[in-house]
């Protein structure tokens, strides 16, 4: 048995695996105790109201309930993850600079350089965290590569889930007029 | 608008070729130009100057739990 887990940094496209995921026929596991909004039109598919780091902070998210079941978990909350199940997870990343600049229009304030550096480091130890821990099989997915090519990485991922996806269904959930916090700056 | 941008970026020079090894180096990467590539790595470099012991600490933690607050993704 196993849990299937989105993960990466919040702005990284995770909310668009959900749904690329959900579309192609998995079973996703979210409420609606956030609504979607101008940040995620298309929906935060989130448990907990996007609290679900909180609750396995505290140890109190029941994890077995999702057994087989796609849930998101956004990379900080990684390191809280109950070490006694099995995980395949997708790991979005994206240019930082496209996260910094959504989290920035998101939460109306600047980050400071330290935080950008934060943010950085917690990417990285992610992504350490995912090649040590033996119970997780992971697969890393660039946010701007789906939007490029959407068939050819959802067929690679629909590979590491073994098939599952009906990958003509699962690429309409990729909205290229959702790619906005493009990285202008080169073009200035 | 054209000030703030400005006070957000400024320029650093390095050879052309190199410029154009980058260039290659990230195509078909998820990196969307040389110059976030460039701040990417520069970042990294910066963070293990400052963090020897851990990979992500505490600091950084409380740094990272703040802004989660503020995108509403901990209480």
């Amino acid at each position: 048995m196993v849990n299937y887990i989105v993960s990466g940094l919040e702005r990284s496209g995770t909310s668009m695996m959900m749904q690329i995921l959900y579309l192609g026929g998995m079973k996703v596991a979210f409420d609606h105790k956030r609504r979607p909004d101008e940040h995620n039109p298309k929906g935060y598919f989130e448990l907990e109201g996007g609290k679900i780091i909180t609750r396995l902070m505290e140890g109190t998210f029941p994890m077995e309930k999702y057994d087989d079941m796609v849930i998101k978990v956004t990379a900080y909350g990684l390191r809280y993850l109950p070490r006694e199940f099995q995980y395949k997870i997708i790991y979005m990343r994206r240019d930082m600079e496209e996260i910094f600049a959504s989290m920035e229009k998101m939460s109306g304030k600047p980050l400071s350089e330290e935080e950008k550096i934060a943010f950085v480091k917690l990417n990285e130890y992610a992504l350490s965290l995912l090649e040590r821990r033996k119970n997780i099989d992971y697969i890393v997915v660039w946010y701007n590569k789906v939007i490029e090519n959407p068939r050819r990485e959802i067929e690679r991922i629909n590979k590491f889930l073994g098939g599952v996806l009906d990958v003509d269904s699962a690429v309409q959930a990729v909205d290229p007029s959702l790619y906005r916090n493009r990285n202008m700056e080169v073009k200035r | 608008m054209a000030e703030e941008k400005e006070k957000k970026y400024t320029t650093v020079s390095i050879p052309t070729p190199l410029f154009k090894k980058i260039e290659e180096r990230i195509k078909g990467t998820g990196f969307t130009s040389v110059s976030s590539y460039v701040t990417y790595v520069l970042r990294e470099i910066i963070a293990e100057d400052a963090e020897s012991e851990e990979a992500f600490s505490k600091e950084d933690e409380e740094r990272v739990k703040e802004r989660l607050r503020a995108l509403g993704y901990l209480d």
